[in-house]
């Protein structure tokens, strides 16, 4: 209950800040750029299952979520959590994510060499969470909310429960497919995140 | 016993040549004491046996007996020796081989007794000491065992042969997978020996163990080898990562083999599958599984899944299926610059393999060992397999060898070159041109390399326009990154060539690429000659016209820019005008008539040679117009030799419809010719040209022939205009004109004339196709001079359609068509009309002096004498019927003596009023009668024909019959069939009489003629009144028509009769009334006739 009314209490908070032009556009440019990282997200998703072979990519194959060293998937009660707090968790896992991204795609590189599209995409793909994090934080400041320092980081949970690092080519595939997973999972939330602050802002 | 058995047998089976040569004497003998001594063995030593596991020592070993204890053991032979025992055995070097006497001695039995026996090599047995295995490995990776043990082979100084045998034994069951033997030799030394094995499960699934023995196979001991006792097992230390949970990981295996892969798993393993292909599962230890993959399908490049899948969790590895390498083929070592070699191939079969796994390609150079390694750029499919190889220097041969590996093999192509002889050099750059002189250029470009130490062979390409193309090949002197330089001669004045080069070593191996094409357009040049003339004097003969042909490119050499014509006669050259290009004709006015003209066409280099030609035109009178039709789109003009013509042959020709001094072009041929092929782009079929054919001598043209003709003929394009002339009954006169020339589009060869019966506008008309239609005339006609036809035999006012055509070689031209109407035959006509006639006039005649001269047997025949009614008696008036009405009367029917007279019915008042004969007799009483109308009762006199007897239920109810009598006379002449059907058909017409109802009282003229018959005709008096006879013909039509107002029947006696009856003589001539009678029916037939 408490959890709800904070993040009802939150856009009051917002609105106030919302007032600034600059960062009313900034906000939106954020926004804006999530929200197409969302789309190119679940198109790397696609494009990364197609290459992987069956029974990848087939109706009744899923593979267990296993977690990936350095990152955890948004937690359920992150929508309960004020904006900010959000946006730093986004900020966080949108850090973690680039090198995430690189690993996946040297190992798709050694699997697909012959692959370029998902190879690019991958590469884009880590180079584009990369911008989205910054400005994520750009907002944070803005905001004047600290983007460090937050409990519950994903990436710290996901460190402590990080295991060793799968040898073998299937689990490098599976972990590719939750990596792709979580930015397209993080992209989005952070989309949602920033589309709040969007809609709290005044017209 | 079975030692003792064995002690017997074996001397007596294996025994030794040597002892074969002795005497049966000697061998019974010692039988007999190796008997003894076995008796007193068996008494100490039971169940003795030896064994030897070096072949230097034996150790026997018995079973101790209660009765005594052996002490030692002595060996009776040269050297006597006894050995302690120790408890139940003793050991003893290895006895030579034979018999040794043994001799055991007992001190504790109470006789210090000895009890022997013989010992033998045979009865020893060999057993090798049980191998001791140092290491047993794993390789998981490979799913290979590895096992090395020692031979200990310094035990036996001799060489010996060793069988090993290992057995791999698998999981917690100890189940044998595999059973290997294995040969060595012994060498007197310890050797470590090794051995593997590779898992088809990997290592990881299982727990795997491994046990040794062996077999020494030493030739020379004559005892019994036995196998070694296994070794202790060992088993391969595999503690299972956590992480990893199927195996194998990430193998390379080849396309079509089996491969098993397995689960390591805490849970229960649900599904296995590859790809999407479920597997049989295979139980191992616990829970874990493994399946099977048979004749595995190439992967693709990230490999193929294969999926574990339990209660909670998936499991999976990724295998990749392909092939080794292939030979790499088409290995190609050539060099484009002599400073490095470059080196290609083809892979040959794809590996299936990528990334880590994808072959590696090493090229070696075995006389210098330098080698160079493939660098792959994996994210391109269509890979360039080459490897550069730095030349070495005062190194031309190179023997190299291209390597080729992947995880699934190797394989390898060789290829020794001298490189001297394998250059290809780069293709040639910044090719230029430059002008030498009209015929000549250089050119340059450059070609990078060091070819210094060989010569070059250069091809130059030269194309000109509409030309052949040209290959010029240069040998040069190699130089090291430098311009090469070549002249090019023989070329054409301003004229544009393309150049490209290529070069070569000379020692040819490969051409370099064509270098880029470059233009150039060479000076000019004077023409090489003067251009085509000829002339033609103006039509008023003051003025000659010039003409002249243009140069061609080739002889023009450059852009002419003008022409000088000039006039020379034996005194003097006159200059008459310069013509400016592109003008090719110049009239000029000539006061001389005999003068050569000259012509000299000019560039910027300079001038032709003049073209000359006489103005003189000898005249000839003797020229006819010929005709000529090409072939093949030419003409073929030939002539006789004429020895006077001395300088050529001139061929002009001008379409025929222009004017007569037209000119469309000229040939010229050379005096020895006698025919040339005149052939022309301007030329069209179905035109007419004008060919004349002048020959030079002289100093002077003269026309030889003058020729018309056609390349191709064409079918007129018009039909010829005609009309007609005249026109009779019979016969047209037709007159046509001449086509013109442009229409007619050849030589005319003649007309096609149809005609045919036809009126304007009738569909018949329309075709008129002479082709199976035989109304159709046709006349051709050939006289081409011909311009009129006269068609006779036609007949007399008919409409013909008139059709003509003209024809050429090419084709028959359009119709052109005419309707005409011959004049009427007016004779003919009159001739028609006056013979019928004339032949009803005589048949009338001939008719009627026949009737006349026979008139006394036709009223015999047809109209005999009628008695008199006044006579008869019967015919007595009822006065009691109309008292007061004189003139009424009836006949009396008894005294009459009729042939027969019978009342046939009697009808009601009304119905009567329709079948009574109205006459002016009956009228009187009948208007005091009108109370009784239905006893007005008419009596006829009738021949007795027809007798019919109607009964009528009115006349019947009335009381009273009444008769009336029918004359049918008509019977008389008609058909017999003709009444029965008239009867049939009309019931009601046919018993009653109804001419009789309404007899219309006739003109004034026609009842005095009635009543003179009557007076002229004696005893007769009919019933009715005679004045209402009508003298109609009984073929009229009235007389059928039963609706006419006009009824007439045709005797007075009997008004059923249709027939006159023949009067008397002098009034047999019908009285004919002229009604229903012309002219035109004296010649029409009537069906009655």
């Amino acid at each position: 209950m408490s959890q709800r009314e904070g993040s009802l209490e939150e856009p009051k908070a917002e609105s106030s800040i919302s007032l600034l032009p600059h960062l009313e556009a900034k906000i939106r440019q954020t926004h804006s750029l999530a929200r197409l990282l969302t789309k190119y997200a679940e198109q790397l998703l696609q494009e990364y299952v197609q290459h992987q072979g069956e029974p990848f990519g087939l109706p009744g194959f899923s593979p267990p979520r296993l977690p990936v060293a350095g990152l955890s998937a948004p937690a359920p009660g992150h929508a309960g959590l004020p904006v900010p707090e959000r946006l730093r968790l986004d900020a966080a896992a949108l850090a973690a994510l680039p090198v995430l991204l690189d690993g996946v795609r040297r190992r798709q590189a050694e699997l697909n060499p012959r692959a370029p599209r998902l190879l690019r995409r991958l590469e884009e793909a880590a180079r584009q969470a990369r911008a989205l994090g910054a400005a994520v934080e750009t907002v944070l400041a803005a905001l004047g909310a600290s983007a460090h320092g937050s409990q519950g980081s994903p990436t710290e949970a996901a460190t402590a429960a990080a295991p060793a690092p799968a040898p073998g080519g299937f689990s490098a595939k599976v972990l590719g497919l939750h990596v792709c997973g979580l930015y397209g999972e993080w992209v989005s939330r952070t989309e949602g995140d920033l589309g709040q602050l969007v809609s709290g802002a005044p017209a | 016993m079975m030692s003792i058995y064995l002690f017997w047998r074996q001397p007596s089976q294996m025994v030794d040549r040597k002892r074969m040569r002795t005497s049966n004497f000697r061998w019974l003998l010692s039988k007999f004491v190796l008997l003894y001594l076995m008796v007193q063995v068996t008494g100490a030593l039971r169940d003795l046996k030896c064994t030897t596991n070096n072949l230097k020592v034996w150790d026997c070993s018995w079973k101790a007996g209660f009765e005594s204890v052996i002490d030692e053991v002595c060996v009776e032979d040269r050297s006597y020796s006894c050995h302690q025992v120790e408890k139940t055995n003793i050991k003893i070097p290895a006895l030579p081989p034979g018999d040794h006497i043994m001799t055991a001695k007992s001190s504790h039995s109470p006789a210090n007794s000895l009890s022997k026996f013989i010992l033998n090599e045979k009865n020893v047995s060999f057993i090798p000491d049980t191998p001791e295995i140092l290491n047993f490995s794993a390789d998981f990776p490979t799913s290979t065992l590895f096992l090395e043990w020692n031979d200990k082979g310094s035990a036996f100084p001799y060489h010996v042969n060793v069988t090993w045998e290992i057995k791999i034994l698998r999981t917690e069951r100890r189940e044998l997978i595999k059973l290997e033997t294995y040969n060595t030799n012994l060498s007197g030394k310890d050797r470590v020996h090794q051995w593997s094995w590779a898992s088809d499960l990997p290592l990881e699934c299982a727990t795997h163990y491994v046990s040794i023995r062996c077999y020494i196979d030493y030739l020379h001991f004559s005892g019994h080898k036995e196998w070694s006792d296994w070794s202790q097992m060992k088993k391969i230390p595999w503690s299972p990562n956590s992480q990893t949970k199927v195996f194998p990981q990430d193998k390379v295996v080849l396309v079509g083999s089996d491969i098993i892969f397995c689960c390591i798993s805490q849970s229960k393993v649900l599904v296995a599958q590859i790809g999407s292909t479920l597997c049989p599962l295979i139980h191992l230890d616990e829970k874990n599984v493994a399946i099977k993959i048979r004749n595995i399908s190439v992967s693709e490049n990230s490999g193929t899944n294969v999926i574990f899948t339990t209660d909670d969790n998936v499991y999976g590895t990724v295998i990749f299926a392909g092939y080794p390498p292939d030979i790499p083929q088409k290995l190609n070592c050539e060099t484009h610059d002599l400073k490095e070699i470059v080196c290609t191939w083809n892979p040959g079969r794809p590996t299936g393999l990528v990334g880590p796994r994808n072959t590696n390609y090493t090229l070696f150079e075995s006389f210098s060992k330098k080698y160079v390694t493939f660098k792959r750029a994996e994210t391109f499919t269509n890979e360039s397999y080459q490897l550069f190889f730095q030349i070495l220097p005062d190194q031309e041969i190179y023997n190299f060898t291209l390597h080729a590996q992947n995880p699934l093999g190797k394989s390898e192509s060789a290829q020794l070159v001298n490189i001297m002889e394998r250059v290809s050099p780069h293709t040639p750059t910044s090719l230029k041109v430059k002008d030498i002189n009209s015929t000549a250029v250089i050119l340059s470009w450059h070609l990078p390399g060091n070819f210094a130490q060989i010569n070059l062979l250069c091809q130059i390409e030269i194309n000109k326009a509409n030309s052949k193309q040209e290959l010029q090949n240069a040998t040069i002197k190699g130089v090291k990154n430098a311009d090469y330089l070549i002249d090019v001669n023989k070329l054409n004045p301003y004229t544009k060539y393309t150049f490209r080069i290529r070069c070569s070593a000379e020692t040819f191996w490969k051409w370099s690429k064509w270098s880029n094409e470059k233009q150039h357009l060479t000076k000019e040049a004077i023409p090489s000659k003067g251009p085509d003339i000829w002339r033609e004097w103006s039509s008023d003969g003051r003025n000659l016209v010039i003409y002249w042909k243009p140069l061609s490119i080739s002889d023009a050499n450059g852009k002419i820019l003008s022409y000088n014509v000039s006039c020379s006669s034996h005194e003097e050259t006159q200059f008459l005008s310069e013509v400016l290009d592109p003008q090719h004709k110049a009239e000029l006015p000539l006061s001389k008539r005999d003068c050569i003209i000259s012509v000299v066409a000019k560039n910027s280099a300079g001038s032709s040679p003049p073209s000359k030609i006489p103005t003189i035109e000898i005249p000839n009178d003797d020229l006819k117009v010929e005709e000529v039709v090409g072939i093949g789109k030419k003409i073929l003009l030939s002539w006789h030799h004429n020895p006077n013509m001395t300088c050529d042959y001139v061929i002009k020709w001008c379409n025929s419809s222009r004017s007569e001094h037209c000119l469309m072009d000229w040939k010229k041929v050379s005096s020895n010719s006698t025919e040339t092929i005149i052939e022309s782009d301007q030329f069209r079929s179905g035109i007419r040209y004008h060919f004349f054919l002048y020959g030079c001598r002289n100093q002077g043209y003269q026309l030889l022939r003058s020729i018309i003709g056609y390349i191709e003929e064409l079918a007129p394009i018009v039909a010829p205009n005609f009309t007609v002339e005249d026109t009779s009954s019979d016969s047209i006169l037709v007159k046509w004109e001449d086509i013109p020339v442009e229409e007619l589009r050849g030589f005319l060869r003649g007309y096609l004339f149809y005609f045919q019966k036809g009126e304007k506008d009738t569909s018949k008309m329309r075709g008129l196709e002479p082709v199976g239609r035989s109304d159709i005339k046709i006349k051709n006609i050939t006289d081409i001079s011909q311009k009129t036809l006269r068609i006779a035999d036609l007949q007399g006012k008919t409409s013909y359609r008139l059709v003509l055509q003209a024809y050429t070689d090419g084709g028959v031209g359009p119709k052109k068509s005419m309707f005409v109407v011959t004049k009427e035959n007016s004779v003919g006509l009159i001739i028609a009309i006056l013979i019928p006639v004339a032949v009803a006039v005589i048949v009338g005649v001939v008719t009627s002096i026949l009737c006349y001269r026979k008139r006394e047997w036709i009223k015999e025949t047809f109209y005999p004498d009628i008695p008199n009614p006044e006579n008869c008696k019967a015919l007595q008036f009822q006065k009691s019927v109309c008292e007061g009405s004189n003139a009424l009367k009836t006949l009396e029917m008894n005294p009459c003596t009729p042939n027969n007279v019978e009342v046939l019915e009697t009808r009601a008042a009304p119905k009567i009023e329709d079948t009574e004969i109205i006459s002016p007799v009956a009228e009187r009483p009948e208007e005091g009668c009108n109370t009784e109308p239905e006893n007005h009762v008419v009596v006829s006199y009738c021949p007795p024909i027809i007798e019919e007897e109607i009964p009528n239920p009115v006349v019947d109810e009335a009381g009273g019959t009444s008769q009336v009598i029918y004359i049918d006379v008509q019977s008389m002449y008609q058909p017999q069939a003709k009444p029965e059907e008239e009867q049939d058909i009309d019931p009601v017409v046919g018993p009653g009489y109804k001419p009789q109802m309404r007899l219309p009282i006739n003109s004034t003229l026609e009842e005095t003629a009635a009543e003179d018959d009557i007076d002229k005709t004696a005893g007769y008096r009919p019933q009715a009144n005679v004045n209402t006879w009508n003298l109609v013909s009984p073929d009229s039509p009235r007389s059928t028509d039963s609706n006419s107002e006009v009824v007439s029947f045709g005797s007075p006696c009997s008004i059923n009769s249709r027939q006159f009856l023949i009067p008397p003589k002098d009034e047999d001539s019908p009285k004919s009334n002229g009604a229903g009678w012309s002219f035109t029916n004296f010649f029409q037939n009537k069906p009655n006739d």
